[in-house]
């Protein structure tokens, strides 16, 4: 199928990509920029392991053409973290041992992330309501609603990952 | 060692894979490529049942694919799932098959260039069917004249014929259960069914294959068992192991799924020799959820007991519909036989069990196996039982379950131990307080719109297949380690056993940290594959940690000998007078005489004098199986609440608890219990998966949402989950450990059967217990009172016979 370019900023840095018109914003994340953390659970938009932010909204990137993007900020996993400092809702998922086999985990934070954005210090029930599109085999949900719910802890605590 | 001078078995450390975890750089099965890779499609049968008449595969070929037909995979039968020994392997499968036998089911595949071709491609080929009878149900498999699904299967070397869609048949006989059954004063028997749920692993199955320039192969897939996938890929494809080289990347979930080698795995490898290049086959989730589900079942139960309660005899017949294939119904059916002869003691008992092919996805493993079956018919009756008897059935089953000193069925008849480690009164008094069993509802008593219940069912799971035994045995189980100590003083552990996501390797971790006496952060785990790592035959049966964890403690308590013999060397003392502990401000482990306080080094230390001195390098490469399969105890009590207009039932709270020895990962174990009751909630009320009867369509055709896998909103509030450990020791396991995992799903569905029981006071028999179904049992049971009320004769079953 035809090509064409299609820019827009990923994790902050602004990009090109050449894309065909049916190709979703998943595969050109993961197979172009082999940006991996975003995953394919079902493809339509049943599980949201796929979540990223798209202008800071969640957004299913199974259900997003990459043309869409054009001229928008997309934020993956890989991007949530500054430089070396964690996100954080990703200390307070590992605190909260929120992680088990760790697929969904990605789609997770990235949406618990938007949740906090707006709310910073959820109720549970905020949590469930924002999170009910996203699913879980592991965990029983339980550790991820803390995780969220606990979240706003860690605003002003900072985490240095160990050094590369 | 004592569990008080334990430092990193304990802790709370964060899950060594946690940090790669929540930052998305985590590599799985479905992330990988390699260069020049070519993508592969499976061509998959939309008929239940069908001859594959013939296959034209050109116009494929002329868009450029590489296409592999039955004609191109070798004829070997296999089973995919060689966990079992070979006298107890049934072999009924092809790379791609010969004939369709479930809708779903590999015909072909292609490769090309880009996905989007191989679909092209695959759209291209041309497939002539003949179908044939379309098999849903095990009365039309049993009825004479039913279409063969299988005409014979490979066994131990010999065609075996299959007669009636019969797969296999298993009895175990205890005792004498006519004389047993003339002895009992009362005889309760019911027919209980589960579902054939789809395990809803959020990874779908992925391979990608290289060919080596010599000859060889390089595979990463989802599975639970890389050296059991390479044994396989090497039988199938006739390569010398040395040449097949399976390697370890995380696991998406599999809860049974990959215990077996996923179908897709060898036709990926098919397509890469083909082509001579690599190729990656992706699952959609559409596909996945056509290639595996859990064993259903029905089991009628039959208890005699006296007026006391005492059970003097126990008949079970199970028959189960194990879909297209048959993966592992040898196991299933003595492990389903042996769990219930492990709950309560009973003197006599019959148990029969059969296996029967259908044109539906194959079932195999998920988490429990076949306990969560045998559980909930027998929790259930035994809760019947208590209520006929007048019994408080926490005391009921207190006084008759099989604890310390009994004989444990680890998973069948082959597999047997004699229990020595038994949290079971504390794990159900513990429980029983903190959900309120004493202030539950007498059942039936309520009236209003919404209803609560309190049920409660006990159990376990095995902790690996272990056994004294020295041939003979049904299933293969051991596990290997390697570890090694750096030259800065830290460690590898390079261990090919798979973690699901429960933290395994991360328990092993400091297993290995706490035996030698460093810090946990000084152990690392090695990424490896099946060339550089020992056999481990697969993560079931809850082996993790008792298995693989005690092979990896053998190993290190041979390091921790050697940096002994070394430090005391340098310290010139005798090494039994030196100790290593871990040394918090130092960050490191620290050997010293505890009589001669000056003589101490690091472990680091050691490592360096032996490297700069040209001494060697300190390791251990040990393999070792279990002789035992110790119980690990699991407690369930759960409130629901039940919608009477709508028919839905609301999980409220629960109270889990787990005997799984020493607690390795607190908060680990702690979630794989609020894991369990997830999946158990799903399993109890409201997953399922239905066959078209005329086409042998899956009704969900894949969709996810249909599968009605739990979110987060239907689980309890994450406070009104309540979870608690026996304060055990196993004395056969790592530093006292036993499994945790898969038992924490096992009682779950008695559970909530017996927890709606005390809402409503109506016995459920068969889950998912669905809104639709409380319905029409609420409509009967009014039907019921009305006519009682006017002095008609009863209709509702009696649950006492005799």
């Amino acid at each position: 199928m035809k090509k064409q370019i299609v820019r827009f900023t990923l994790n902050g840095t602004p990009r090109e990509f050449a894309v065909a018109a049916n190709d979703l914003l998943l595969n050109v994340i993961r197979e172009q920029e082999k940006l991996t953390g975003t995953k394919y659970g079902c493809g339509i938009g049943e599980c949201g392991a796929c979540t990223v932010h798209v202008d800071g909204r969640p957004v299913l990137s199974c259900l997003k053409l990459a043309v869409e993007a054009e001229g928008c900020e997309v934020v993956t996993i890989e991007g949530l973290a500054q430089g070396r400092e964690l996100d954080p809702l990703q200390r307070s998922f590992l605190d909260n041992n929120a992680v088990q086999c760790g697929y969904c985990t990605p789609g997770m934070i990235m949406i618990g992330r938007t949740l906090l954005d707006e709310t910073p210090n959820p109720t549970e029930e905020e949590v469930r309501s924002h999170m009910r599109g996203q699913l879980c085999r592991c965990t029983g949900y339980a550790s991820i609603a803390k995780a969220v719910m606990g979240a706003g802890e860690y605003e002003t605590k900072a985490f240095r990952m160990p050094a590369e | 060692m004592l569990s008080t001078e334990l430092k990193s078995v304990g802790d709370a450390s964060w899950r060594k894979d946690g940090l790669s975890k929540v930052t998305g750089s985590e590599k799985y099965a479905p992330d990988v490529s390699v260069d020049r890779m070519w993508h592969g499609r499976v061509l998959r049968s939309p008929h239940a049942h069908a001859r594959i008449v013939s296959v034209d595969t050109s116009a494929a070929e002329a868009l450029g694919a590489v296409c592999l037909t039955y004609d191109d995979v070798p004829k070997m039968r296999y089973n995919e799932r060689i966990v079992s020994t070979p006298p107890c392997l049934y072999r009924d499968r092809t790379v791609v098959a010969d004939k369709a036998r479930h809708v779903g089911e590999a015909v072909l595949a292609v490769a090309a260039p880009t996905e989007e071709l191989a679909e092209r491609a695959l759209r291209a080929v041309r497939v002539e069917y003949a179908p044939l009878q379309v098999i849903t149900t095990m009365e039309q498999a049993l009825k004479d004249g039913a279409d063969p699904i299988h005409d014979t299967v490979l066994l131990d070397g010999k065609d075996v014929p299959i007669r009636n869609n019969v797969a296999v048949q298993r009895t175990i006989d205890v005792g004498d259960v006519e004389k047993g059954f003339a002895e009992a004063e009362l005889v309760f028997e019911r027919t209980f069914r589960t579902s054939r749920i789809y395990h809803a692993q959020m990874e779908p199955k992925t391979v990608t294959c290289r060919p080596e320039i010599d000859g060889g192969i390089t595979v990463w897939c989802s599975t639970q068992s890389i050296h059991n996938t390479r044994i396989l890929l090497g039988q199938i494809y006739g390569l010398p192991l040395n040449k097949v080289n399976v390697v370890k990347v995380a696991l998406g979930g599999a809860f049974g799924s990959s215990i077996q080698m996923n179908s897709v795995t060898p036709i990926c490898v098919g397509l890469a020799l083909k082509a001579g290049r690599p190729v990656k086959i992706a699952s959609t989730r559409e596909e996945d959820m056509h290639d595996h589900v859990r064993y259903p079942s029905q089991i009628t139960l039959k208890l005699g007991v006296r007026k006391d309660g005492t059970l003097v005899a126990g008949e079970m017949r199970a028959e189960i519909d194990i879909g297209a294939h048959n993966i592992q119904a040898y196991p299933f059916l003595g492990g389903l036989g042996g769990f219930w002869a492990s709950l309560y003691k009973l003197p006599n008992m019959k148990y029969s069990g059969r296996a029967i092919y259908s044109n539906k996805t194959p079932s195999c493993a998920m988490q429990g196996f076949g306990a969560p079956q045998a559980h909930f018919a027998v929790e259930c009756l035994m809760d019947e039982i208590a209520h006929a008897l007048g019994l408080d059935p926490v005391d009921y089953k207190l006084r008759h379950y099989v604890g310390l000193g009994g004989t444990f069925w680890g998973q069948g008849p082959a597999s047997k131990c004699i229990i020595r480690s038994d949290g079971v009164p504390e794990l159900l008094r513990t429980g029983a307080e903190k959900i309120g069993w004493d202030k539950r509802p007498k059942p039936g008593s309520q009236t209003g719109r919404m209803r609560r219940g309190i049920g409660m069912a006990r159990g376990f799971h095995t902790s690996g297949v272990g056994h004294a035994k020295a041939s003979g045995a049904e299933m293969i189980d051991y596990s290997g380690a390697i570890v090694k100590l750096n030259e800065d003083g830290t460690l590898d552990l390079i261990q090919s056993l798979m973690d699901h996501g429960g933290g395994t390797n991360h328990a092993i971790a400091k297993i290995v940290a706490d035996e030698i006496g460093v810090p946990g952060h000084m152990v690392g785990i090695s990424p490896c594959d099946t060339r550089t790592s020992l056999y481990d035959v697969t993560t079931h049966a809850t082996r993790g940690v008792y298995a693989g964890g005690a092979a990896a403690l053998k190993a290190a308590k041979s390091v921790k000998a050697q940096i002994l013999h070394w430090a005391a060397r340098v310290l010139d003392v005798l090494p039994e007078s030196l100790v290593i502990e871990p040394d918090d401000n130092l960050g490191q482990g620290v050997v010293y005489c505890p009589n001669l306080a000056e003589r101490r080094m690091t472990v680091g230390d050691v490592a360096r004098y032996l490297h700069i001195n040209s001494l060697g390098t300190i390791s251990a490469s040990e393999s070792m199986r279990q002789v035992n399969c110790p119980p690990a105890y699991v407690s369930y009590f759960v409130e629901v609440e039940v919608d009477t207009e709508t028919g839905q039932i609301h999980t409220r709270r629960a109270a889990l608890g787990s005997d799984c020895g020493t607690v390795v990962n607190p908060a680990l174990a702690s979630g794989q219990l609020v894991g369990g009751l997830s999946k158990g909630q799903g399993y109890a009320l409201i997953e399922d998966n239905h066959w078209d009867p005329v086409t042998g369509e899956l009704a969900s055709k894949g969709f996810w949402v249909d599968g009605k896998t739990p979110s987060m909103a239907e689980a309890p509030l994450a406070d009104d989950i309540m979870t608690h450990f026996a304060h055990t020791y196993e004395p056969t396991g790592p530093f006292g450990a036993k499994g945790v995992g898969e038992a924490a799903k096992n009682p779950a569905i008695a559970a909530f059967a017996n927890a709606v029981h005390n809402a409503l006071g109506i016995r459920f028999y068969e889950v998912p217990i669905t809104p639709e179904k409380v319905l029409a049992a609420l409509a009967g049971q009014e039907a019921q009172q009305r006519d009682t009320s006017k002095g008609r004769a009863r209709t509702a079953p009696a649950p006492v016979a005799e």
